[in-house]
């Protein structure tokens, strides 16, 4: 059976080219077996005449035959498609507007599903670019408390030396550091002042070779390179950096760079298209031996501690042994290193993470992001799909006559639905194309945009490794797109038009006439449906995009432009590190230069919100469950940041440098814990390190209200606490008046006093660093919103435009007739643009109601006092938005049906009745 | 019944040897009587078919009236497929014809 299956396809394929010979070979064998029964007639004593007719009639239909052996000969629907297809041309050419409407129609929809999907490909799909990379994985921590991030791919280098010791299911185990920043003098400037800040990753020997990464100049690290400490100061560049800085010298081999002081001779540049493995898209500046760890990160170990988790590691499977496999006899591993080394193990699990460009692509927060922006983009493709629906809708309508006549010759219905889908999808299929043509583009200004605010937010030079270009998986969402979206917007009107009553429409030639309006229920669905789903994407954008303009605005409430941000790293010995950051601290106090100088939790650099228990007093007494945003502040510190102190007085320096358990509180917090009240004197007590141990604390002062935490919203209630004496923070800088002299004294002071803090050092503006990102990205944020809303507006604005448009075509003659009996022009046009506008005003109430589902939705999010209000304190019913959008749709709608209506009515009535 | 068909174009054939569309489908017409009543048109549908799978070859030649016509002969692989299918009818119609005696 398998046999002749294949035998038959064969044929089939041999016959494809082949028809005309075929057909004339079957005519030869049909005329002679009509001779041959005629022959056979006349034998029996017809007379010629009657032989021949009874022969042709004993052989019923010789063209049918024909047909049927033509048929059997050869793939028909291949055939047929080609005809189809043909047809199809033959149609849009005829119409070419109608053609053009609907492929820029749903080129707009799949294009920007596309660019999405394209953004989600680079970020989530695509390989490392590293050999075989359907091999690597990426070993990733599970904690038992269940915190999710990078620290997940954290793990100590004696785990890793372990792990590579004892496994047997990796052909190569790979370390790697998390980039660390350096300070360098680049070769041809061996003048110290010109030291540059370089991003550094450490690695083991075998990293370029494991990953079957070759060079573009030099040689790659050799595998015993990682091995004794401090012997082998060599570096490998990375081609951008190569370009970037070293404007792709080919002589740079051998020349040496001054990392921290130390000279590295540089062996080799990696070639372009190795841009790393890290987590985040930007390309390390060169690759170093982990043996040179003490070199790098001067007066830190990180080799010897077994808890000390700083590498990721990357492994490639030997072949022929499953994920699974390799997963368990990792997990087994990393349990029989915690038991034998590490005395306070958090570790709950192990697994392999398949690479790809971003880490943590399994993050449960960054799936529901994809999914919620991929909901969106699949909604303006449903309204692209559902206008270009209602068009081939109103079209089938229109050609009912071509239809009706092919179905009375006798054409199967199923073959006339699949000549008008092959239409719909032949269009969508141009329109996939052209999609794929702006998602190009558009991705192209992604990329641009996004590193924009990369730049913004890490600052500097760098180079940004995510890939955009399309590759095989998005050529082929984009082609599975299309047809999927042809198919599915297609038949139903294909079905639809070809009912099989309508094949009545042949004999009734004046069916529109007298009828009763009616819609018919897909294309009434169609629009609600078109016209909800816009309502809804104008009112969420509507809502975000008022909420970010207030963004451009928002005041954080605080000093941000004068007042810089030091961070440094003290180190992990705890003992040094306070010393150290002491030390700093009252150096920097003691400079002249800057008006004013303090330390505390800074400001908009993430949330802390411990348990907390408030104790109330007066009428309502007792203890009361609350939350609120706690931060550290020194004594200084209010003043310092310009937020004044409304009641009570700030800390004093001996509290602050002893820790005592006193605060100052936001006036929000004293609205909300003692609304009414004197709040000095007031106590609570916080959970500070999750631990169950209360501290009690005194309200010493109540500050004004600012957006401390991010610019998106006033804190709902913030406790500043004197700072834990045991703990390093940021130092807040008032630079005053003369901000250079002021930073020249600062970056003077901290080289006096602790030269090894400097590399790694960070003097932030907050106005620059903190804020103004907030504010860009806002603005992204609110023109993709608005991008799309437009989008969809425009589409739903010409979905009923081309749907009013043939409805009134249809009824002209009615319209006419009613005109030449005296009937008002008005009146006719009332009736037809409010019958026309009866599905428009349901989908608005249902898109309407969505919209304050979704606000709702974004609204019980702010529960938590620290996450950001997209919004900006737009209230989530906010009328002005709701009516406004409201208003502008019904008016793009009435425009859309009026149109056609008014030029109805404007046909001489004679010329109307003779319409046909 | 397009298998009834294609099995008697192949019983045919494997009795009679080689022979044009003509004579294939009086030979039908001779057996069944009146029972099959068909438009000898279908024939041409099946023997392509017949074709296709490899189970006859269709080679042009000379009748006795020295006219060109197609005469298919039946190959090896049909007289295979002849067996296998005779014998799937048979159990077929065995299991159909003690069902309508038990009914």
């Amino acid at each position: 059976m398998m046999r002749a299956l294949l035998m038959r396809m064969m044929a089939k394929v041999r016959n494809l080219g082949r028809g005309r010979r075929a057909d004339e070979e079957v005519e030869r064998e049909i005329a002679l077996h009509v001779a041959l029964l005629e022959e056979e007639y006349q034998r029996q004593g017809m007379p010629p005449e009657e032989a021949h007719t009874a022969a042709r009639r004993k052989l019923g239909g010789v063209e049918q035959a024909k047909q049927a052996h033509r048929d059997q000969r050869s793939w028909m629907w291949l055939e047929q498609t080609r005809q189809d297809v043909r047809q199809a041309f033959r149609t849009f050419a005829r119409n070419p507007g109608f053609a053009v409407v609907a492929v820029a129609t749903l080129a707009a929809g799949i294009g920007v599903n596309t660019t999405i999907f394209t953004a989600y490909n680079a970020v989530a799909l695509k390989p490392l670019p590293v050999a075989d990379p359907g091999r690597v994985v990426r070993l990733e921590r599970w904690f038992v408390h269940g915190w999710l991030g990078d620290m997940q791919y954290g793990f100590s280098w004696q785990e890793y030396e372990y792990c590579r010791e004892h496994e047997d299911v990796f052909s190569d185990l790979v370390a790697t550091s998390w980039p660390v920043k350096v300070l360098a003098v680049l070769p041809g400037e061996m003048n110290a002042a010109q030291q540059k800040t370089l991003q550094a990753q450490m690695v083991s020997g075998n990293y370029f070779r494991s990953f079957g990464v070759g060079t573009r100049l030099g040689r790659t690290f050799g595998p015993d390179e990682d091995g004794a400490a401090g012997a082998n100061p060599v570096v490998v560049l990375s081609y951008a950096f190569w370009q970037r800085e070293m404007h792709s010298d080919t002589g740079v081999v051998g020349s040496l760079i001054k990392i921290n002081g130390k000279e590295f001779s540089v062996v080799g540049v990696a070639p372009q298209e190795f841009t790393g493995t890290s987590l985040l898209p930007r390309v390390p500046d060169f690759w170093v031996p982990v043996s040179m760890q003490a070199q790098i990160v001067p007066g830190e170990d990180w080799l010897h501690e077994p808890a000390d988790q700083r590498f990721q590691i990357l492994g490639r499977v030997k072949p022929g042994i499953g994920l699974k496999a390799a997963g368990a006899e990792t997990v087994g591993l990393i349990e029989q290193f915690s038991k034998t080394f590490v005395t306070r193990d958090s570790t709950r699990t192990v697994t392999l993470e398949r690479t790809a460009f971003f880490g943590n692509t399994d993050d449960p927060r960054f799936e529901a992001g994809v999914a919620a922006l991929m909901l969106i983009v699949a909604m303006v493709l449903f309204v692209a799909g559902a206008n270009v629906a209602n068009m081939l809708l109103a079209r089938g309508a229109t050609r009912q006559r071509e239809i009706g006549v092919r179905l009375a010759l006798g054409a199967s219905r199923s073959r006339v639905v699949r000549q008008l889908v092959t239409e719909s999808v032949l269009l969508s299929v141009m329109g996939g194309a052209a999609g794929l043509g702006l998602a190009i583009v558009a991705s192209r200004l992604l990329r641009v945009g996004v590193a924009q605010i990369l730049t913004a937010q890490l600052g500097g030079d760098f180079a940004f490794s995510l890939n955009l270009n399309p590759d095989a998986r998005v050529l082929t969402y984009a082609v599975v797109l299309s047809v999927l979206a042809g198919v599915v917007f297609g038949l139903s009107p294909a079905l639809q038009c070809t009912r099989p009553e309508l094949a009545t429409s042949l004999r009734d030639e004046s069916m529109a006439f007298g009828r009763k309006l009616r819609w018919s229920h897909l294309r009434s669905l169609l629009i609600g449906g078109q016209v909800a789903v816009s309502m809804l994407l104008l009112t969420c954008s509507g809502l975000l995009v008022r909420g970010l303009m207030r963004a451009q605005y928002a005041d954080p409430g605080f000093e941000t432009r004068r007042v810089f941000l030091l961070l440094a790293d003290y180190g992990d010995d705890h003992a040094t590190a306070v010393a150290r950051f002491q030390r700093l601290v009252t150096r920097l106090e003691a400079v002249p230069g800057p008006a004013s100088a303090a330390y505390g939790r800074g400001p908009m650099m993430g949330t802390w919100s411990p348990p907390m228990i408030v104790k109330r007093t007066g009428a309502v007494e007792g203890e009361q469950r609350e939350r609120a945003l706690a931060s550290y502040a020194s004594e200084n510190y209010l003043h310092t940041l310009g937020i004044a102190l409304l009641r009570g007085r700030d800390f004093t320096r001996q509290e602050s440098a002893t820790g005592a358990h006193v605060a100052v509180i936001s006036e929000s917090a004293v609205r909300r814990f003692w609304p009414g009240e004197d709040p000095l004197g007031k106590r609570f007590t916080l959970d500070l390190h999750f631990d169950g141990k209360l501290t009690d604390f005194e309200v010493v002062g109540m500050a004004k209200d600012v957006r401390f935490t991010n610019l998106t919203r006033v804190d709902p209630a913030h406790v500043y606490l004197a700072p834990d004496p045991a703990l390093q923070y940021p130092i807040l800088i008032d630079v005053g008046a003369n901000q250079e002299a002021a930073l020249a004294a600062v970056w003077k002071t901290v080289k006096d006093s602790d030269a090894n803090l400097m590399p790694d050092m960070a003097l932030w503006n907050m106005e620059t660093m903190l804020v103004h990102p907030q504010r860009t990205l806002a603005r992204v944020m609110a023109m993709f919103a608005l991008g799309l809303a437009l989008l969809a507006v425009s589409l739903a604005g010409v979905g009923i435009y081309g749907v009013m448009a043939y409805v009134v075509s249809q009824r002209t003659k009615e319209i006419g007739v009613q005109m030449a009996l005296g009937a008002r022009a008005g009146d006719v046009l009332r009736s037809v643009a409010l019958w026309g506008l009866r599905p428009v005003v349901v989908g608005m109430a249902a898109g309407l109601g969505c919209g304050a589902a979704a606000s709702a939705v974004l609204h019980s999010t702010l529960a938590f006092p620290g996450s950001s209000d997209f919004l900006y304190g737009v209230r989530f019913y906010d009328p002005w938005t709701f009516a406004g959008i409201t208003c502008f749709l019904v008016g793009v709608s009435m425009v859309a049906s009026l149109v056609p209506a008014v030029r109805a009515v404007r046909v001489d009535p004679m010329v109307a009745l003779r319409y046909e | 019944m397009q298998g009834t068909l294609d099995l008697m174009i192949l019983r045919t054939l494997a009795t009679l040897g080689a022979r044009h569309s003509y004579a294939i489908a009086t030979r039908l017409e001779q057996v069944s009587g009146e029972l099959l009543k068909v438009n000898q048109g279908t024939l041409y549908p099946a023997l392509v078919r017949l074709e296709e799978n490899g189970w006859i070859k269709g080679s042009w030649g000379k009748t006795e009236t020295n006219r060109e016509a197609k005469y298919y002969a039946i190959t090896r692989a049909g007289l295979r497929a002849l067996n296998e299918e005779t014998e799937r009818w048979r159990q077929m119609s065995g299991v159909v014809d003690k069902l309508l005696e038990e009914g």
